[in-house]
C-alpha cells in the first residue's frame, strides 16, 4: 500500500512524516493519521528518526523545554526517551534515548535559532489539516485562574503589558534596521577605490 | 522605516481598523507604556491589546529571518559577532531616545551586562510566535508572564 509523505521546512530544520490515511474513517487519500515513520533533519546534525509512539513525547519535550526557558525557570526536562537541558543562554543540549538495548544515546547541541526552527515545525504539524496527530496542550491552554478574570477592561494588564509590548516592538524595529555589514566586501570595495 | 507608519499598514492588512483607525490611536496606545518619557496612563481595552498581539505576531512573522540571524550572531559571537553587535547598539539607541532612562527596569534594559538575558528571551518569545496559532501562544506567554 502506498505510503503518504509530508514535509514541514522552516530555515534550518524540516520534518517528514510518513503515513497512511485511515480508510476505515474514509478519509481522503493524502491524509496521514496513522503514522509509521517521521524525520526530523537539522542542518549539520544526525538525523533524528524514530516511531509514531515517540513523536508525541519529543515534541511536548520540545514544548515544555521552550515554555521553562522563557519563562525564567530552570530550563530542564529530563524523561526515559529525552533530556534537553541548556549548556547557557544560547546553546541547548539534547540527549535522545534509544528504546533498543546496547544503543548509545544521541547528543546533540543546538542553538536558539535551531530550536526555534524545530518548534517552528512541529507548529506547522500540529496545525496541518493533512496530519491526525493528538494535539498537544502545553501552549494552547490560558491558566484556569486567568481565564474568569478576562472583562472587557483588563486593568492589570497595563502593569506589565506594555513594557513588554514595547521592547518587542524596539525589537522588532531594530531588527529590520539592520545591516548586514561583510568587513571582506567593504575591505574589497576600499580596495577598488583606492588601489 | 517609521514605526508607527508600519504598525498603521499592518493593522489595515489585518483589518483592525475598528479598533486602531488611526495613528493617533496607536500613538496613545504606545504612550500606556510607563517606561516611555511621554508616559499617559490609560486603560487597554480588551480589543486592543487583542489588536497590539496580532500585529506583534504579524510583524514577527515578516521579521523571522532577521530575528533568527540575530539570535544565530548571538550563539558564535566569536566568529559573527557584526550582527548582534548592530541590532544591540540600535536598540539601545531607541531605548536612550525614547524612554525614561531614569527610570531603574530602563535603567536595567541599558545594562549590557544585565540586557542580553532580557533581549534574548524577547527574541525567543517572538521566534515561537510565528505559526498560525501564534497569536494565541502569544496570549498564553504573556498571561503566564
Amino acid at each position: 500500500m502506498n505510503q503518504n509523505k509530508l514535509s514541514f521546512h522552516q530555515s534550518s530544520a524540516s520534518l517528514e512524516i510518513i503515513g497512511m490515511p485511515d480508510y476505515s474513517n474514509n478519509e481522503n487519500k493524502d491524509q496521514i493519521s496513522i503514522i509509521s515513520q517521521w524525520k526530523l533533519n537539522i542542518v549539520d546534525k544526525p538525523l533524528i528518526e524514530g516511531k509514531f509512539e515517540h513523536l508525541g513525547p519529543i515534541m511536548d519535550a520540545f514544548y515544555i523545554y521552550s515554555n521553562l526557558l522563557i519563562k525564567n525557570e530552570i530550563p530542564i526536562y529530563e524523561s526515559k526517551l529525552i533530556d534537553i537541558k541548556a549548556d547557557n543562554l544560547h546553546i541547548h543540549n539534547i540527549v535522545l534515548k534509544s528504546s533498543k538495548p546496547n544503543v548509545k544515546p544521541l547528543v546533540l547541541k543546538i542553538g536558539n535559532s535551531l530550536l526555534s526552527d524545530t518548534i517552528n515545525c512541529f507548529d506547522q504539524l500540529s496545525e496541518s489539516p493533512k496530519v491526525r496527530i493528538k494535539k498537544t496542550d502545553v501552549l494552547t491552554n490560558i491558566p484556569r485562574n486567568l481565564k474568569f478574570g478576562l472583562n472587557n477592561k483588563v486593568k492589570f494588564i497595563n502593569f506589565f503589558i506594555p513594557p513588554f509590548i514595547a521592547i518587542c516592538s524596539l525589537i522588532l524595529f531594530s531588527s529590520s534596521f539592520i545591516y548586514f555589514n561583510n568587513p571582506i566586501e567593504n575591505k574589497e570595495k576600499k580596495e577598488l577605490i583606492n588601489p | 522605516m517609521n514605526g508607527i507608519q508600519s504598525l498603521y499598514a499592518l493593522s489595515n492588512r489585518l483589518n483592525l481598523n475598528n479598533v486602531l483607525p488611526n495613528k493617533v490611536t496607536i500613538w496613545k496606545l504606545r504612550n500606556n507604556n510607563p517606561l516611555r518619557k511621554s508616559y499617559v496612563t490609560n486603560n487597554i481595552k480588551l480589543n486592543e491589546f487583542d489588536a497590539l498581539i496580532r500585529i506583534t505576531v504579524e510583524m514577527s512573522k515578516y521579521l523571522y529571518p532577521y530575528i533568527r540571524e540575530i539570535l544565530k550572531s548571538k550563539e558564535d559571537i566569536e566568529e559573527n559577532s557584526v550582527i548582534w553587535n548592530d541590532f544591540n547598539r540600535r536598540f539601545i539607541e531607541l531605548i536612550k531616545e525614547r524612554f525614561n532612562i531614569d527610570s531603574m527596569r530602563v535603567k536595567k534594559l541599558l545594562n549590557q551586562a544585565e540586557n542580553d538575558a532580557i533581549i534574548i528571551k524577547s527574541l525567543l518569545i517572538l521566534s515561537f510566535c510565528i505559526s498560525n496559532q501564534g497569536y494565541q501562544k502569544l496570549k498564553n506567554f504573556l498571561y503566564d508572564f
